[in-house]
């Protein structure tokens, strides 16, 4: 289902109705797809009731409903019920606004934070009936989703996080992370402000469970970003920030994703977005849905939307992010070799090591909060 | 007879009228400062003795400020944002001294459009002119491009702790020049041409009438910017580094503590109270430089 996905179903569903009195109640082949398609009528009902703005809180750079096939199926079918955004900075950030009192109908965390909010009973499981797209989802992607036996969340976007230098001014000793603190390029490199970087440092000293070092091992992190943290000139949080800098030649080398390397192309600057050999960090976004929320069944037909091929590759040639839809592909063979879309282990060992729930999270916050302060 | 009756309710109505006055007017503006000042500071002072107010009743713990008082990261952190802070206050009062005794004493008839003019940035948004700043000091800014172009090494000044310093400098200057302007304007010409006729030259005029007498206006000043500039964080983020040594600030960190990172709003509390502490403490000891008879009288 795509942009016309709705009306597509409800023509369906007339039809079939139709041939349901016109043939014996016994033909059981039939039954299974009218039951489908009265659900989606269903859907369709439910939605229609459903009254407000979709109140969505995302990242900034997905809330452009200006023509772009992001939701633009969404809004097509529900013009009255147009999303409204609110800016989350990352997860706990989106924590910290629905603790006090922001009441989206539906976030969008990263892989790492899926379990923590799916414990925090801030959210509740979707029903994937209503999602007419859920099939083409990467099964893997959406097992990992799961919660309990639960769909807590629905798999969007997905990328690597690595390093993106500037191949005209930076030459790298090696394919590592290292390059992230190389005394060459001091004044020249930005870190990202996410317990991330502790990550990282873990992958770069070696460990073998970065997402849960030990204290020994946390503070081992800590103390080497600290003693290269004066060759960072900034720590970004705000992508705008680092494309910024980055355009303007402040920054030659950045943690950064793979939309940065997309906009640097495009600003004409000779960039690479390096894989590290101790490998890149995967990332799945995925929307979760707020429990009580009331637009249900609209949060279902929006994610419907995000989860269309057409959205899909709109993600991919213009953000050079992969998505869990499995029938879009880029236009571009750049970006698919960079995104490793022909493996589909591309973002698990050995390609990538998928991010993951962090149960330490508080101890590494607090590591990273005295990196910064230092 | 008739005009003792009349005149009785009227003294009556004025002391009602006279105790209605003091809590009508004080009333809303207390109000205000209990809900918005005291309530709040009260929400953070218990968020700073214990883990959350939302949970079921849990013990008061000194713990996070054991942790503070015995780290020397943040303490680290508070005293270069401190020493910061001094610096801008005191170049700022030091380039602002000058000016308002310009605007005040020297009788030129255009001070009022001149005042205009150094307030004239407040019409333009906080956030815009940092973010001019950070244009003006980028790679690709104005002066590293003229650098550039000139063959020499372009000075690379943004995420700098010269950057925080100059644009903290640049925002709290016309804070800083009204204070002074106002002290020195309401001071009494007499005074100055008694000096005069006693021949003290224009020196010792300044240094013994005009400077002390303009000392509570400095005072003021020198507050006025000390104290808002020990706790920012929207300049430091913006044109700051990455550390103290290049322009991260104490305010940085409680905004990260808070918002940023996994929410610790214990530490985070810790950190804010403290300030507030020591902003308070700062207040108690300047306060007596903002008498002005006294500063006559010394």
């Amino acid at each position: 289902m795509d942009v016309e996905g709705e009306p597509f179903d409800r023509r369906l569903s007339r039809r079939e109705m139709l041939r349901l009195a016109g043939f014996a109640a016994g033909v059981t082949v039939v039954a299974g797809p009218a039951a489908a398609c009265g659900a989606a009528a269903k859907k369709v009902s439910s939605s229609t009731k459903e009254t407000g703005q979709l109140h969505v809180l995302d990242w900034a750079g997905y809330e452009n409903d200006g023509g772009q096939p992001m939701f633009a199926a969404y809004v097509h079918a529900h013009p009255q019920n147009k999303p409204q955004f609110t800016y989350m900075t990352n997860e706990a950030d989106a924590l910290a606004k629905i603790r006090a009192g922001l009441k989206p109908d539906l976030f969008r965390p990263y892989i790492g934070w899926v379990e923590y909010f799916a414990k925090s009973g801030l959210v509740q499981p979707w029903d994937p009936s209503l999602i007419s797209n859920f099939k083409h989802l990467n099964q893997f992607m959406v097992k990992a989703g799961q919660y309990q036996g639960k769909q807590y969340g629905i798999p969007d976007d997905w990328g690597f996080d690595a390093i993106l230098y500037r191949s005209d001014k930076v030459t790298p000793k090696s394919q590592s992370w290292d390059l992230l603190w190389d005394d060459r390029y001091a004044g020249k490199i930005a870190w990202f402000d996410d317990i991330e970087m502790l990550e990282i440092a873990g992958l770069y000293l070696g460990f073998p469970n970065t997402w849960e070092q030990t204290d020994d091992q946390l503070n081992q992190s800590k103390q080497l970003l600290i003693s290269k943290k004066h060759l960072a000139k900034v720590i970004w949080s705000s992508e705008t920030t680092l494309d910024q800098a980055f355009a303007a030649g402040d920054i030659w080398i950045a943690y950064a994703w793979p939309a940065d390397w997309v906009y640097m192309k495009a600003k004409k600057l000779d960039v690479t977005y390096m894989r590290p050999k101790e490998l890149p960090i995967a990332w799945v976004g995925y929307f979760m849905l707020l429990k009580d929320t009331p637009r249900f069944n609209l949060a279902h037909a929006y994610v419907d939307a995000w989860s269309s091929t057409k959205s899909a590759k709109w993600l991919e040639d213009n953000y050079a992010y992969g998505h869990a839809n499995t029938v879009a592909r880029p236009a571009s063979a750049d970006t698919l070799k960079a995104l490793l879309l022909n493996n589909p282990k591309g973002i698990v060992e050995p390609n990538a090591h998928l991010d993951r729930d962090i149960p330490r999270r508080a101890q590494y916050e607090k590591a990273w909060e005295e990196v910064k302060a230092a | 007879m008739a005009v003792e009756v009349a005149a009785v309710p009227k003294p009556r109505r004025r002391r009602l009228r006279h105790a209605l006055v003091t809590p009508g007017l004080l009333g809303l503006p207390i109000g205000w400062l209990i809900c918005f000042f005291l309530v709040p500071v009260g929400i953070v002072a218990a968020y700073s003795l214990g883990p959350s107010l939302a949970a079921s009743p849990h013990p008061v713990t000194l713990k996070t400020w054991h942790d503070f008082l015995h780290s020397t990261t943040y303490l680290r952190l508070f005293w270069s944002s401190l020493q910061l802070s001094l610096i801008v206050s005191v170049l700022v009062v030091a380039v602002a001294y000058p000016l308002a005794y310009y605007l005040a004493l020297s009788g030129t008839k255009r001070k009022y459009v001149l005042l205009l003019l150094l307030i004239a940035p407040f019409l333009t948004s906080y956030l815009l002119r940092v973010l001019a700043w950070k244009i003006i000091l980028g790679n690709q800014g104005p002066i590293d491009s003229f650098l550039s172009s000139v063959g020499l090494h372009p000075l690379s000044l943004i995420y700098t702790r010269f950057a925080v310093i100059l644009v903290l400098g640049y925002i709290w200057l016309p804070f800083v020049a009204l204070p002074i302007f106002v002290s020195l304007e309401s001071l009494d010409r007499g005074l100055l041409e008694a000096a005069s006729d006693l021949y003290a030259s224009r020196l010792q005029a300044f240094g013994r009438v005009t400077l002390p007498l303009s000392l509570p206006g400095v005072f003021a000043a020198f507050l006025f910017v000390f104290i808002p500039t020990l706790g920012e964080f929207v300049t430091p983020s913006l044109v700051g580094g990455t550390s103290s040594s290049s322009g991260y600030m104490y305010g940085n960190a409680i905004q990260d503590l808070f918002v940023h990172g996994f929410p610790d709003w214990e530490t985070g509390s810790v950190l804010a109270i403290f300030l507030l502490g020591v902003v308070a403490v700062l207040m108690v000891v300047f306060s007596r430089f903002l008498q002005p008879r006294q500063v006559a009288a010394d």
